[in-house]
C-alpha cells in the first residue's frame, strides 16, 4: 500500500512556493494579488516545516510555523495599512504607477 | 486508503485555487481562492497529525488575514482592467522561472528526505499521543521552552498595531462627534433663551 | 525550562527589557500625556537607548552566556555591536526630531518605532537560533517598513514602503524556505548543533539552506545582487528614516550574517566563502560605479552603502578567525560616519525650509556654511579611508584580515574600489568648496547641529583612542576560533 511520505507534502509545499514567486512575476501591476502571493509562500514555508516536525518527531517545526504565522499576520495588517495610505495619495494601487522612484 | 484519496484531492484543490489567486481578474475572487488555499492545506494539516496549527491556521489565516484583504479590497475602489495589463507578458517568462524552481527544490528535497537524523539532536521530541496530544504538546513547550520567542512575538504585534494606526488614523476635525456626556449635562438655561424681538427687526443668532 | 530558570536568563538581558519596557512606557505617554509630549519622549527615548547600550557592555559576561535552550547568546562581541547600534539610532532619533517638528509628523509613535527595531537588532545581534534570527530580523523589519512610509500625505513615502515590504517579504519568504530546509536535514535550528552537524556531513540540501538564509540576510545588508531595492527606498523615505535605515541595520545584520556563518558553519567555511566573495565584489562594483553617475544625495549615499556592506562581506569572507573583529570594528566606524553624513544631509535646507537632496544645491556649501563643510569633507574623507581619520583604521582592518584568511584578490579589489570610490566622494567635495553658490543654504535647527558636531567630533578625535577601540574590537571577536 502506498502511504503519505515525506515527499508528498515537500513536492506540495514547492509547487506552493513555486507559484508565489510566478504570481509575484506576472502581476506586476496589481499589489494585492502580489501580497497574496507573499502569503502563499509563507504558507508553503510552513506545510515545509510542519511536514518536517510531523515525520522527525521533533515539535520545534511546529513552534516555528506558529510564529511565522503570528509574524504573518502582523506583516500583513501593516502593509494593508501602508496600502491604503498609497491608496489615498494617488488614488490607485497600481504598481507601474512606481514611477515617481524608477527601479 | 481514504488518507491518500484525501491528500491529493486536498493538495489538488489547494494548486488549482492558487494557480487562480495569480490569474484571476477580480482581486475578490483572488481573496476567495486563498481562502479556499487556507482551509483545504488546513486539511493536510491535520492528515499530517498536527491539528493545533490547522485549527490556527483557520482561525488566523482565513479569520483575520483574508478578511483583512477582502476589507481593503472592498474598500478601495480599484480598476480591475488596468491592474491585469502586462499579464500576459511576463507570463512565459514566469512560467520558466517558476519550473526552474519548482525543479530545483524537488531536487533539494529529495536530497534531505534521505538525510539521517539523530534523534539525539531534537530539542523537543513529540511525546507519545497517550501522554500528551499535539496541542497539549504545543502548549506544554510553547510557554516554557520558547517564552522568549512568544514574548518576541508580542512586540512583533505590538509594532503592526502602532504601525497600522499611526499611517491610518486621522482626526478630521471637521466630522461632528457625538458627546453624550455634554448632551446629558445641557439644561434649559443653556439651551433656550428668551429674547423680545422688537415688530419688524428679528433676532440675530 | 522552569521559572527559576527563565529569571536567571533574563537577568542578563537587562538591555533588552529596558528597551521592550521603555518603549511601551513611552507609547502609554504618547497616548496620555498631552500632544506637545513629543520632543521629550524623543529625548527620553535617546536616554532609553544610550542607557541599553551601556548596560549591553557593562553587563556582557566574561564568557558568553548561552540562554534559552541555546536560543541566545550574550557576549562581547554582541555587547560591542549593541553599543554601537543603540548609539547611532540615538543619533538618528535626534536627527529626526526638527525635521519631523517641520513638517507636522511629530507624532511620538516615530521614537517608540525606532526603539522597537533596534529591539529587533539586539535580538538579530545576539540570536543563537534560527528562530531567534527570524524573529529579530522580523521585528526590525517590520518596524522599519513604517518609519519608511512614515510620512503618510507624500507619495514617494508611501510607494517607498510599499517596495520595501514587497522585496523585505520575499526576502523573508526565502530565509525562511532555507531555514526549513536546514531544520529538514539536521533537525535542530541551533547554531552550536549545526556547528558539530555540519563539519561530518556534507549534504545538498543543508548547503541549499544555508545559502537560502545567507541570501535572505543579504537582503536586508542590501548587499549585490540584492541591493535593488536599496536605492529607491533611501531616496523615498522621509530623510530621517533613511538616516536610520543606513546605520544601525546595517550594522544589526552584518553582524548577524557573520554569526551566523561563524558560529553554525564556522567549521566548513570552503562552502560558503566562494558565495560571499562572489557578493562582496559584486556590491564594491555596484556600489562604486553606480554611485558614480548619481546626481540625488540621498541615492548617492545608498550606493555608498552598498559599497561599505560589500567591504563588510570581505570581513565575513576572512573567515572566523581573523574575519570577527575586522567586522566589529569596520561596521561600527560605518554606522558612526553614516549617521553623521546624514545629520549634514538634514542640515542642507533652503530658505524656506525646505531640504536640498540635489548635489547641485551643495554648490557653495563652504562660502555660507563653513563649519558644515569642514563637518562633510571630514566625514567623506573617513569614510574613503583617508589615514588619520576613524574610516581609515577600519578599512585596514579589513584588508589586514583579508591578506592573513587568505582572500588576497579581495583585498586587492577593495583597494581598486576604494580609489574609485574617492572619487565620487571628491566630485561633491568639489561642488562644495569650489562652485560658486546657487541657493541660500541655512543650516540644520538645534539637535541637529548638535548631533552633527558631535559625530564630527567622534570622527575626528577619537583617532588617538584608536587603539582602545581595536583592543576592544579584538577582544570582542575574539572568542570565535
Amino acid at each position: 500500500m502506498m502511504e503519505i511520505g515525506l515527499t508528498h507534502y515537500l513536492a506540495f509545499a514547492a509547487a506552493l512556493f513555486t507559484i508565489g514567486v510566478f504570481g509575484i512575476f506576472v502581476n506586476r501591476k496589481n499589489i494585492i494579488v502580489i501580497l497574496m502571493s507573499v502569503e502563499m509562500i509563507l504558507l508553503a514555508v510552513n506545510v515545509n516545516f510542519v511536514a518536517f516536525s510531523v515525520f522527525l518527531g521533533d515539535l520545534v517545526g511546529q513552534i516555528f510555523a506558529m510564529f511565522v504565522l503570528t509574524v504573518a499576520a502582523a506583516e500583513a495588517a501593516v502593509v494593508l495599512a501602508i496600502l491604503v495610505v498609497y491608496f489615498r495619495n494617488r488614488g490607485t494601487i497600481a504598481v507601474d504607477d512606481l514611477n515617481v522612484l524608477k527601479g | 486508503m481514504l488518507q491518500i484519496a484525501a491528500f491529493y484531492i486536498l493538495a489538488a484543490v489547494a494548486l488549482i485555487s492558487a494557480i487562480m489567486v495569480v490569474s484571476a481578474k477580480n482581486p475578490v475572487h483572488s481573496v476567495m481562492f486563498l481562502i479556499t488555499i487556507f482551509v483545504t492545506t488546513s486539511g493536510l494539516f491535520v492528515l499530517a497529525g498536527a491539528e493545533y496549527l490547522a485549527m490556527l491556521l483557520i482561525v488566523v489565516y482565513v479569520g483575520a488575514v483574508a478578511v483583512l484583504f477582502l476589507f481593503v479590497v472592498m474598500m478601495l475602489d480599484i480598476d480591475f482592467v488596468e491592474l491585469k495589463q502586462g499579464f500576459m507578458r511576463y507570463a512565459p517568462f514566469g512560467a520558466l522561472v517558476a519550473l526552474v524552481l519548482f525543479a530545483m527544490f524537488v531536487l533539494v528535497a529529495s536530497a534531505v528526505v534521505e538525510a539521517k537524523v539523530d534523534p539525539h539532536v531534537l530539542a523537543s521530541p513529540t511525546p507519545a499521543l497517550d501522554v500528551a496530544n499535539n496541542t497539549q504538546a504545543i502548549g506544554r513547550i510553547l510557554y516554557t521552552d520558547y517564552i522568549l520567542f512568544f514574548q518576541l512575538a508580542g512586540m512583533v504585534l505590538f509594532v503592526a498595531m502602532i504601525g497600522a494606526i499611526v499611517l491610518t488614523l486621522r482626526h478630521k476635525p471637521y466630522v461632528k462627534r457625538q458627546n453624550v456626556g455634554k448632551q446629558v449635562a445641557r439644561t434649559r438655561k443653556t439651551g433656550v433663551e428668551n429674547t423680545k424681538p422688537k415688530i419688524g427687526e428679528g433676532v440675530s443668532l | 525550562m522552569n521559572l527559576a530558570s527563565v529569571t536567571h536568563d533574563l537577568a542578563f538581558m537587562t538591555p533588552e527589557l529596558v528597551i521592550a519596557v521603555g518603549a511601551m512606557l513611552l507609547v502609554l505617554m504618547g497616548a496620555f500625556v498631552s500632544k506637545s509630549a513629543y520632543r521629550a519622549i524623543t529625548y527620553l527615548s535617546v536616554v532609553v537607548l544610550l542607557v541599553a547600550g551601556f548596560l549591553g557592555v557593562q553587563h556582557a559576561p566574561d564568557n558568553a552566556q548561552v540562554l534559552f535552550n541555546g536560543s541566545y547568546v550574550v557576549d562581547a562581541f554582541g555587547g560591542f555591536a549593541k553599543l554601537i547600534i543603540a548609539l547611532t539610532a540615538a543619533c538618528a532619533i535626534l536627527l529626526s526630531a526638527d525635521y519631523l517638528a517641520e513638517r507636522n509628523l511629530e507624532k511620538p509613535e516615530y521614537p517608540v518605532l525606532a526603539l522597537l527595531a533596534v529591539l529587533g537588532m539586539y535580538v538579530m545581534v545576539s540570536a543563537h537560533d534560527l528562530l531567534a534570527v527570524y524573529m529579530g530580523v522580523e521585528l526590525q523589519s517590520l518596524a522599519l517598513y513604517v518609519l519608511a512610509a512614515y510620512a503618510r500625505d507624500d507619495r514617494k513615502s508611501s510607494e517607498a514602503g510599499l517596495k520595501y515590504f514587497v522585496l523585505g517579504a520575499l526576502s523573508s519568504g526565502i530565509l525562511l524556505y532555507g531555514v526549513s530546509l536546514i531544520y529538514g536535514f539536521t533537525g535542530t535550528i541551533n547554531f552550536g548543533k549545526l556547528m558539530t552537524i555540519a563539519k561530518d556531513t556534507s549534504n545538498v540540501g543543508l548547503i541549499f539552506g544555508m545559502v537560502f538564509v545567507l541570501s535572505g540576510i543579504a537582503f536586508k545588508m542590501s548587499v549585490a545582487p540584492f541591493h535593488m531595492w536599496t536605492p529607491d527606498v533611501y531616496e523615498g523615505a522621509p530623510t530621517p528614516s533613511t538616516a536610520f535605515f543606513a546605520t544601525a541595520p546595517k550594522m544589526a545584520a552584518a553582524i548577524l550574517l557573520g554569526r551566523f556563518l561563524f558560529e553554525a558553519f564556522g567549521e566548513v567555511v570552503s562552502q560558503w566563502r566562494d558565495v560571499v566573495s562572489i557578493m562582496a565584489v559584486l556590491s564594491m562594483f555596484v556600489g562604486a560605479i553606480f554611485a558614480l553617475q548619481q546626481t540625488n544625495m540621498k541615492r548617492l549615499l545608498a550606493y555608498s552603502s552598498i559599497l561599505n556592506m560589500g567591504y563588510a562581506m570581505v570581513a565575513i569572507a576572512a573567515g572566523p578567525v581573523y574575519g570577527p573583529s575586522a567586522l566589529l570594528l569596520f561596521t561600527a566606524i560605518y554606522a558612526i560616519t553614516s549617521v553623521g553624513m546624514f545629520g549634514v544631509l538634514l542640515s542642507m535646507r533652503d530658505a524656506k525650509g525646505k531640504e536640498i537632496t540635489k548635489i547641485s544645491g551643495y554648490s557653495g556649501l563652504s562660502k555660507q556654511r563653513p563649519l558644515l563643510s569642514l563637518a562633510l569633507t571630514i566625514m567623506f574623507f573617513s569614510i574613503t579611508g583617508i589615514p588619520p581619520l576613524l574610516g581609515f583604521f577600519g578599512k585596514f582592518q579589513i584588508f589586514i584580515a583579508a591578506v592573513d584568511g587568505g582572500v588576497m584578490p579581495l583585498a586587492l579589489i577593495l583597494v581598486i574600489a576604494s580609489v574609485i570610490s574617492a572619487f565620487y566622494y571628491l566630485r561633491v567635495l568639489k561642488v562644495v568648496w569650489f562652485d560658486e553658490p546657487s541657493v541660500e543654504i541655512v543650516g540644520g535647527l538645534a539637535t541637529t547641529k548638535v548631533t552633527v558636531t558631535g559625530v564630527t567630533l567622534m570622527i575626528a578625535l577619537l583617532t588617538p583612542f584608536i587603539g582602545l577601540i581595536y583592543t576592544a574590537s579584538m577582544a570582542a571577536g575574539h572568542f570565535f576560533k
